[in-house]
């Protein structure tokens, strides 16, 4: 009898730490751009960002993965709003977010003051990792881990002595653009012109024309978004500048550009040598794992790009860090604080003091071939 | 050309359209779906005639929807006869146009190609994308057609008599309502055009109208608002300036120099390049 | 008179009691936000809605307040105060730089002047680096309270001083000749009233005010960069003066609370946000032409 009582006291027992080993959850609020033209960073993050969900539903260490979209709309004046409702709101343990740089460095003081963890995925001015912030980390390359590799291998790689830097006018393409530029010229290379243009320039062909008349370039590093630099390809080639038109140049890019591009590009994208964040042609198995994944989901024709993968990295992150026993904000940080190679779909993530991912095996060089495939480039 | 249909509008209506951008847009996204999906698939035309089926499909959609929106903004609101509250219907009808296209075709951008995107003509060491021929071959062409039309014939007389004193165009048996529509219809179909010849050049999402209406404002102002031939000078113009900013000065500049001029221009002639006869500006 | 009184005791009731009833961070943020709207609001009704003068630049001067102020504040190391009293000025004859082209422009040429305006100001922002870091903005800006409930009282404050002066204004002598030049500008000049003088007070005032909202955006949100200060900000501040009811005083107040929280109470339905919100703006001006002041005493007329 006594051993009956005691057996259904253990059996309730058990039974209601079951249930509130269901009930356990990390919260996860996500701002991403849903509206206006930033909302191409923000469906395809939210499309990783489900996957990576639906494939952890049955919880990491008995808790759930809670996620709150939030449009922050790519603007400081929205993320700030957004970042204030999803606190008030939502009580999040970690903030993934946002993709625009503008936008991370309005909401990364606020997380500070509120104690919660901002994992960023997309944005690479310096200033968000170099401005203190406890709690703020970053998978991206930041803008000196994308230009410094590419200057050296445009100098060593390309022997390349001569460039023009093509950027867009914002943060970002500053940061990239002046990243590339101090170590060329340190290197003894020549920067003949930096042109930059705002986000809405669609027309390159006076820009294009410009380029032509500079006598002999080697290399063309740009920093621009998909659409733009579709265009700037295509114009550089026609005005036989770049070797997919007949020209001598080499046109870079940095991670921004996604796995898709040189399809759209065409021709004009032959020979393009650049850095990508995700390599759907690597061979690790948690790469072909998940491009299977994300083709059952999405579609069997559809490749993931970079921003797919970084964004269902930062679920597998906070998973990791869950795993790690992390039950709140302050051991979220604190796990975080302590990954060393832990292996993602874009690379290896070990985060350095300041919050930023050091292991540059998250940065793979590509070329665009004559088929407009990739070749990986083991630089 | 976008210019050109703006021009019309406020020429005839004294009505600026905020929207104007989003036709171009549907019409760009309308020709995009009928060459790529429906003309080479469907009925298996090649690519030179898909893309010319496809510019027809875009004139339509964008006609079709000058319709819908005269009906439901413009003409509920014409005849309370203040300038301001049609503008602010337009900026509603802007937002919802681009964000039901945002909804319907998602934010990447588009690769749409032309048969005539790829082909480069040489002068020297200018160069042209055929594409941009084309552009320029079909403006004119629609220019011309228009400008026949404006003058030749009894309606487009009776336009311009609705543009000058729409009451007395009543009295004399005009029915204004009738060729307001119709403007708004050709100017909507204009635009649609445009979208399905900008298409391949522009950076095809939903925001792609939005990148080329600012600057379709200003060539219609420097041009002189309601004039046509006005307004293709300064198209030409602004071109040219555009490209000796880039080469001289740096392409960040090229919305300053361009506004710069367009202040100078409303204050030295603000009836534009070429002077209308009617002094309005008091 | 009295009634008016009673009216206005229990609006600043209202507005003092406001963020403790909502004290959520977030929506006492709104709140400062819908007060800097209100402002903005207000300042733009007093040159559309009270001269008839059609400006689509009023961006240009928010964004001139808010930089002037902050510069002065960053880089310079002025007090707050006398700062914002600075950027004012500037604000102030901008906008009577934007008069030249009003006194002699007229409906929408002066729109689209006001537009290329608002355009220059935002690339000279945008491009004048030295001074205003461009695209790469200003972080780590400080609001004058740090407190939100604070800094909404000082807002608000200041919007609530705004509507009191500038509705004695409008029913002063000068209101009586803003107006004449806005119904007709040929018989106001034949009154003896000076037209160019009082369009140039108009916008001068005008962009004062919009400056002074500007001072306090940056230490709201922290951040400052050119794209706060886009053309398209001129729209919704014009938007919300037209669906409260242009030429009246309550109208853009009204019209700035509305068109403030229906966007963040929206944000439930995600992606169709902004759909939802060009539908209402469209529909508001087809069926409530007069904005929302007149829809209101329409409807009392026939509950009578």
């Amino acid at each position: 009898m006594k051993l009956a009582l005691k057996g259904a006291i253990l059996a309730f027992v058990c039974a209601t730490f079951a249930v509130q080993a269901q009930e356990k959850v990390i919260r996860v609020g996500v701002l991403m751009p849903i509206s206006g033209p930033g909302s191409y960073f923000g469906v395809m993050g939210k499309e990783g960002i489900d996957l990576a969900l639906e494939q952890l539903k049955g919880g990491v260490n008995g808790y759930h993965l809670q996620v709150q979209y939030e449009d922050s709309a790519c603007s400081p004046l929205q993320a700030t709003n957004a970042v204030k409702r999803v606190l008030d709101q939502f009580r999040p343990h970690i903030v993934i977010g946002e993709e625009c740089s503008d936008a991370s460095l309005a909401i990364a003081p606020i997380l500070e003051q509120a104690k919660v963890p901002q994992l960023n995925a997309g944005s690479v001015t310096m200033k968000l990792t170099e401005s203190g912030y406890r709690y703020v980390f970053r998978i991206f390359p930041n803008a000196a881990q994308q230009s410094l590799p590419l200057a050296k291998v445009a100098y060593d790689r390309l022997g390349a002595r001569t460039a023009v830097i093509l950027y867009e006018k914002t943060n970002a393409g500053n940061d990239n653009a002046d990243g590339f530029e101090k170590p060329f010229v340190a290197m003894g290379g020549k920067v003949l012109a930096k042109i930059d243009f705002g986000r809405d320039v669609n027309d390159f062909t006076a820009i294009a024309t410009r380029i032509a008349s500079l006598g002999r370039v080697d290399v063309l590093p740009t920093f621009a978004l998909e659409g733009q630099q579709v265009r700037l390809a295509q114009a550089l080639a026609q005005a036989k500048v770049v070797r997919g038109g007949g020209g001598n140049a080499v046109q870079m890019g940095s991670i921004w550009l996604p796995y898709g591009f040189d399809q759209k590009a065409g021709q004009a994208a032959e020979g393009y040598v650049r850095i990508v964040q995700f390599d759907p042609n690597e061979k690790r198995r948690i790469v072909q794992d998940f491009i299977r994944a994300f083709r059952a989901k999405y579609g069997a024709d559809k490749v993931p790009t970079h921003i797919n993968s970084h964004a269902y990295d930062t679920i597998l992150l906070i998973a990791e860090a869950v795993r790690r026993g992390a039950t709140d904000s302050e051991s979220i940080r604190e796990r975080f604080s302590g990954f060393k190679g832990v292996e993602v779909t874009t690379g290896r993530i070990s985060f350095d003091p300041k919050g930023q991912n050091s292991d540059l095996s998250v940065v793979h060089f590509v070329e665009t071939q004559k088929d407009l495939s990739w070749k990986g480039l083991d630089w | 050309m976008v210019a050109l249909g703006l021009t019309l509008i406020y020429g005839v209506l004294n009505q600026i359209n905020f929207a104007h951008a989003d036709f171009v847009t549907v019409g760009a996204f309308t020709a995009f779906f009928t060459a790529t999906r429906f003309a080479t698939k469907v009925l298996g035309l090649p690519d030179t005639g898909a893309y010319l089926l496809s510019m027809f499909a875009a004139l339509g959609a964008g006609a079709l929807l000058g319709l819908a929106v005269n009906a439901a903004v413009f003409a509920p609101l014409r005849d309370r006869g203040d300038e301001l509250r049609p503008l602010i219907a337009t900026i509603g009808v802007s937002v919802l146009l681009e964000n039901a296209q945002l909804a319907l075709f998602g934010p990447i951008p588009y690769q749409f190609d032309s048969p005539f995107a790829r082909e480069t003509l040489r002068i020297g060491r200018i160069f042209f994308s055929a594409q941009s021929v084309l552009v320029v071959a079909v403006s004119a062409a629609a220019i011309a057609a228009l400008y026949g039309f404006m003058r030749f014939t009894f309606l487009g007389k009776a336009l311009r008599a609705v543009a000058q004193d729409r009451e007395t165009a009543g009295l004399m048996g005009i029915n204004p309502n009738l060729l307001i529509a119709l403007t708004i219809v050709i100017a909507s179909a204009l635009a649609g055009m445009a979208g399905a010849l900008l298409g391949p050049v522009l950076v095809l999402s939903p925001f792609a109208g939005a990148s080329v209406i600012v600057k379709a404002f200003a060539i219609v102002i420097i041009g002189g608002f309601g004039n046509m031939q006005g307004t293709i000078l300064a198209g030409i113009l602004v071109g040219v300036i555009e490209a000796f900013t880039v080469q001289y000065l740096g392409s960040g500049l090229i919305d300053l120099v361009v506004f710069a001029m367009l202040l100078l221009m409303l204050v030295l002639r603000p009836t534009g390049l070429i002077a209308e006869r009617k002094e309005e500006n008091v | 008179m009295s009634a008016r009184r009673i009216y206005f005791v229990v609006s600043i009731l209202v507005l003092a009691a406001l963020p403790w009833l909502i004290a959520t961070p977030y929506w006492r943020g709104i709140l400062v936000l819908c007060a800097m709207n209100v402002l903005l609001a207000l300042s733009l009704n007093l040159v559309i809605g009270y001269t008839g003068q059609l400006n689509l630049g009023q961006s240009a001067f928010f964004g001139i307040g808010a930089y002037v102020s902050t510069i002065l504040v960053k880089s310079y190391g002025w007090n707050f105060w006398l700062a914002a009293v600075a950027a004012v000025g500037a604000a102030g004859l901008l906008g009577l730089a934007l008069a030249a082209f009003a006194v002699r422009l007229r409906g929408h040429y002066l729109a689209i002047a006001s537009l290329g305006f608002a355009v220059i100001t935002y690339q000279v922002l945008v491009n004048w680096e030295n001074v205003t870091q461009g695209v790469r903005g200003i972080y780590g800006i400080m609001p004058p309270f740090s407190h939100p409930a604070a800094l909404f009282y000082l807002v608000a404050g200041i919007a609530v001083l705004v509507y009191v002066l500038i509705d004695n204004l409008v029913r002063s002598p000068v209101g009586d000749s803003l107006r004449a030049i806005r119904e007709d500008e040929v018989s106001a000049a034949s009154l003896g009233i000076n037209r160019a003088l009082w369009k140039a007070f108009a916008f001068c005032v005008g962009a004062a005010i919009a400056g002074l909202a500007g001072c306090f955006y940056p230490g709201f949100v922290g951040t400052l960069v050119p794209d706060a200060f886009n053309i398209v900000e001129s729209f919704t501040m014009m938007a919300m003066v037209i669906v409260g009811g242009m030429g009246t005083m309550i109208g853009p107040v009204l019209g700035a609370i509305v068109l403030t929280f229906l966007p963040e109470l929206l944000r439930g339905f995600g992606e169709l946000r902004l759909m939802i919100y060009g539908i209402a703006l469209t529909l508001v001006v087809l069926f409530m032409p007069g904005g929302m002041v007149q829809a209101w005493m329409a409807l009392r007329a026939r509950l009578r």
